[in-house]
């Protein structure tokens, strides 16, 4: 391995995904370093969800090689009891290892905010109930949700419930935090507030790997954007690369309503860019 | 004419009727609670065998009808096994087996009607299979079934009448008896069929209650 200025947090590593006939993943390679933001961006179909899934391994690949923190997770056929031994026991620890924000937000309807927040680090990790208890509620205080620690999902906004789901994935204190779609079902005036908990995150130096269609937060969150097409990374890079000048003729099509948009927030997006750097 | 005194002369038998009704309703929905939560669980397995064993014993049961059941278990089965089987037995396994099916099905019916993200969710923050089910899934599925449990429960009160056909003495049996002796099977019947409504209107209704509040708690 070629010493580099960061460590290599997650490796992918030829990763095939087949379901029946239909091949979804066909050979992907993504190594993510600590501390980076990695976006997923692609049509649907194109296998962005899928990959994602797999590095949590709630999808198991046909084929490839996975691993976080310079452990295996997955090998190519470790499911089918040759190759590495991966227990069941073992999966669920590693898949501790990785938070994981859904589209849908998924909390868990019949607990409070607190209560989703602090089951993962009290039933998996077996964590004493009154420290996760105040660690949680820094966590919901942190994603601006004091007021309702005590509500159940019904209760709250899309916007909050995400908030809530962010607060219960970054509980588990994982080494990556994977992000599926997290805006797509939300109103689009409640955007903007998920957005905004997602980038904070990302300033604590969070690894992480966000699939969204939303280019503008790709732009702003993203130390690097990776396009996939029918199941392949065809072309990655830094944001302003990817976005603004494409190379792949796929991805010049995928980002050209973007480009006319982004023509005219230009002026925003550059000085959003300054004041990052 | 209505002689009441058909009924208050053999009250004391019409009692003891009801009682072995209320007690084979209650250990047959115990029994039947515990089968319908094994044969729930394994049809929901990934291990087809297991999926298959589950579905022929809840087919089984259910399309094969209780008296049948009742009587094969009485009569038939001890000659098959060569095993003697007394009526309270044959009674106590035919209407377990039977309301176990329908328990089963519910149960399945109500974790498969969980949201999957859950079990995604559940299993993202590095839950085992056992956890998934007792923290996440059954709590939410058991919220949806209370209404079918109770409505299956009443319809299994109503069904332990036909234990009388096999010389249990239940209320019916008792019935019977009584109108045997006194030729008055109108005041009987009538009497049976009105315990029957006063015990399980007011159930009817409460389930109903739970209904409503079972849907409200999402």
């Amino acid at each position: 391995m070629t010493p580099t200025k960061k460590t290599e947090l997650l490796s992918l590593d030829r990763i095939c995904l087949q379901f029946g006939a239909r091949q979804v993943l066909k050979g992907v390679d993504l190594n993510v370093t600590e501390g980076e933001v990695v976006v997923l961006i692609g049509a649907s179909g194109s296998g962005k969800t899928s990959l994602l899934r797999c590095i949590n391994l709630l999808y198991t690949p046909s084929s490839g090689k996975i691993s976080i923190d310079n452990e295996v997770i997955y090998h190519e056929g470790s499911d089918k009891k040759v190759g590495s031994k991966i227990t069941k026991r073992e999966v669920n620890r590693i898949r501790s290892n990785t938070g994981m924000v859904f589209q849908q937000f998924n909390l868990f309807p019949h607990m409070t905010a607190l209560q989703n927040v602090m089951e993962g680090p009290v039933i998996v990790k077996r964590e004493n109930p009154a420290t996760v208890r105040e660690k949680a509620m820094q966590l919901l205080t942190m994603m601006g949700l004091e007021q309702h620690v005590d509500k159940y999902p019904r209760q709250l906004s899309g916007g909050q419930q995400q908030r809530v789901a962010i607060a219960r994935a970054v509980a588990m204190q994982p080494k990556v935090m994977l992000f599926d779609e997290p805006t797509s079902a939300l109103d689009p005036e409640l955007v903007g507030e998920v957005m905004k908990a997602i980038v904070d995150l990302a300033r604590t130096g969070m690894t992480m790997v966000i699939v969204t269609h939303e280019l503008g937060f790709a732009f702003e969150v993203a130390d690097r954007i990776v396009f996939l097409d029918e199941g392949v990374i065809v072309e990655q890079g830094a944001p302003q690369k990817v976005l603004l000048h494409p190379e792949h003729p796929r991805l010049k099509s995928f980002v050209g309503r973007f480009h006319e948009s982004a023509d005219l927030l230009r002026p925003f997006l550059e000085a959003r860019m300054k004041e990052n750097s | 004419m209505f002689d009441y005194t058909v009924i208050t002369n053999n009250i004391g038998l019409l009692w003891q009727g009801l009682l072995m009704t209320l007690y084979f309703t209650v250990i047959t929905i115990s029994a039947g609670l515990a089968i319908g939560l094994v044969v729930g669980l394994v049809q929901l397995t990934t291990f087809w065998p297991l999926v298959l064993l589950g579905r022929i014993y809840v087919e089984f049961f259910r399309n094969i009808p209780l008296l049948v059941t009742l009587l094969w278990v009485y009569y038939a089965f001890p000659i098959f096994a060569g095993v003697n089987v007394t009526k309270f037995w044959a009674g106590f396994i035919g209407l377990s087996c039977y309301i176990g099916s329908f328990y089963a099905e519910i149960l399945r019916a109500g974790v498969q009607s969980v949201d999957p993200g859950q079990t995604d969710a559940a299993t993202a923050i590095g839950m085992s299979y056992g956890q998934r089910m007792r923290r996440i899934i059954l709590p939410q599925a058991f919220r949806r079934m209370i209404p079918p449990l109770a409505g299956q429960s009443i319809i299994q009160m109503k069904n332990t009448t036909l234990l009388s056909m096999i010389t249990v003495p239940d209320l019916l049996y008792q019935a019977s008896y009584i109108s045997s002796f006194t030729y008055r099977p109108m005041e009987v019947y009538t009497a049976v069929g009105a315990i029957f409504l006063i015990i399980l209107v007011p159930l009817t209704y409460l389930a109903r209650k739970l209904e409503k509040g079972g849907v409200s708690a999402k």
